[in-house]
């Protein structure tokens, strides 16, 4: 077998992640995870709930602080002070397990939030952004809906054109699809795929195995807080080296 | 039983003055008490322990206090402690902020809490400020769950603006006890009254009920 060589991997890593731990009263969350993200990959974040891959996702833009260890995102360490952090939020983008959506504005109204509050854009700019956007994840038509009137697969991708706003260098996606219908998932992962195709750089943390088989670079799994076992998802969906990774995706009924 | 009615009509100028100022009493409290209430919420959920202390024992103070005890505190007490001298209207309208403004913030803290954790995320996820999350997502959101609380207490406020009657602030309970003691034609004045605060009331009452039908539970 020859030598796998990851994306970028002559170039610094975009994101790095040195011996993170973060805790919870007595819970560990994570436990000295390392970790690093190239430029371009798609890095899927697998393993049971509650085995700390959302919290490692959180943790990257400082929606939870970590309690040891250190995170750095493009070569600097990041920031503690809440303006200096907003910066660096900018640069990552969010999609939730809920969309989180706000449910008072638009779908139009949604993605252009970011552009007029934090970049300071005039209306009309920061609309036909978000036009284009709504546009790109196949909503041009539903641009004047609220959340309430879309689908749940409709919320979520207008959730990914509210991220892309803010031209973000990562984007950050926490099971982005575990709350939808059957039915509405595939467009979800559609979309983010032809992200990935755009050589955006993508953090997934996600059950959906055949998304990590087929458009995942980098395939992470976690236990406990603790890493068990990385590599590309050939390696580790057909050839896993530990024991509990094979037992979790046999549970997930994946037989390679 | 000898009913002179007239007397109501002699007095409309005045019991329509009085009704204006029952209506401006309510008209400015709310526009002091919004604010308020959502100031002391804001102070209550506040990182810094005295600030949220204050805001709290503000609330329990006022909030457990009786309307009209506050009243005449207000006009009584306020004045040695402050060495302000604050005409009945005004001392009036301290007395009902002060309650209001403490019903409001249990009001507005209520609706910010029901705004769930990730909204607040998605807005810092942006790179939005804690303030510009606050005005532009978690406000707005809150505003319509509180506006039918809001209104049932707008409501209540107008009714109880008839206890600044007793420090003698000229509105439509005062004036119309005025014309009574001077007339002696209480069944008159007294029905008069009831009619008249029951007229504008109930339309309120009713706009009320369809702001609940409008802006009730939603998601």
């Amino acid at each position: 077998m020859t030598a796998f060589t990851r994306k970028n991997a002559d170039k610094p890593p975009m994101l790095v992640y040195d011996k993170v731990r973060k805790n919870y009263g007595n819970f560990t969350a994570l436990d000295g995870v390392s970790l690093h993200v190239n430029a371009g990959e798609v890095v899927c974040l697998i393993g049971p709930s509650g085995s700390g891959k959302s919290t490692l996702l959180r943790c990257t833009n400082a929606l939870e602080t970590i309690d040891g260890g250190e995170i750095r995102f493009e070569g600097r360490p990041l920031p503690v002070a809440d303006a200096d952090m907003r910066k660096v939020r900018q640069r990552m983008g969010m999609v939730f397990q809920n969309f989180e959506l706000f449910p008072h504005k638009t779908a139009l109204e949604n993605v252009a939030l970011g552009l007029t509050t934090v970049r300071k854009m005039d209306a009309g700019e920061a609309q036909r952004r978000a036009m284009a956007l709504l546009a790109k994840v196949g909503l041009a038509d539903k641009t004047a809906n609220y959340p309430a009137n879309l689908s749940g697969g409709q919320q979520q991708r207008v959730a990914i054109a509210r991220a892309l706003a803010m031209e973000p260098h990562v984007m950050l996606f926490d099971e982005p699809t575990s709350a939808l219908d059957p039915e509405t998932v595939g467009e979800v992962l559609n979309v983010m795929r032809n992200l990935a195709d755009e050589g955006m750089t993508m953090i997934v943390v996600t059950h959906e195995m055949s998304f990590a088989r087929r458009v995942g670079n980098w395939v992470v799994v976690f236990e406990r807080g603790q890493l068990l076992e990385q590599g590309p998802p050939q390696q580790i969906f057909e050839a896993p080296t530990t024991e509990r990774t094979q037992e979790f995706l046999s549970h997930l009924g994946w037989n390679g | 039983m000898n009913l002179d009615w007239s007397i109501v009509w002699q007095s409309r100028w005045l019991l329509l003055e009085g009704a204006l100022v029952t209506v401006l009493l309510t008209v400015l409290t709310m526009l002091i008490a919004v604010p308020g209430g959502i100031v002391l919420a804001l102070m209550r959920g506040s990182h810094f322990k005295a600030v949220a202390l204050f805001a709290t024992a503000f609330v329990e103070l006022f909030r457990n206090v009786p309307l009209l005890l506050l009243i005449y505190w207000a006009f009584y007490v306020m004045p040695v402690l402050t060495g302000l001298g604050l005409s009945p209207f005004a001392t009036g309208l301290v007395a009902l902020c002060l309650n209001v403004s403490a019903y409001n913030s249990e009001t507005f803290r209520s609706g910010i809490n029901s705004i769930r954790k990730g909204q607040t995320e998605a807005g810092l996820a942006l790179g939005m400020s804690r303030s510009e999350v606050f005005r532009q997502i978690i406000l707005p959101q809150a505003w319509r769950r509180v506006l039918p609380v809001l209104a049932s207490t707008w409501v209540s406020l107008f009714k109880d603006t008839s206890l600044v009657s007793v420090i003698a602030v000229g509105e439509l309970a005062h004036t119309a006890m005025q014309i009574r003691s001077q007339s002696f034609r209480v069944l008159e004045m007294l029905t008069a009254m009831a009619a008249i605060y029951w007229l504008l009331g109930y339309p309120q009452a009713k706009i009320v009920d369809w702001i609940h039908r409008k802006y009730g539970v939603r998601e």
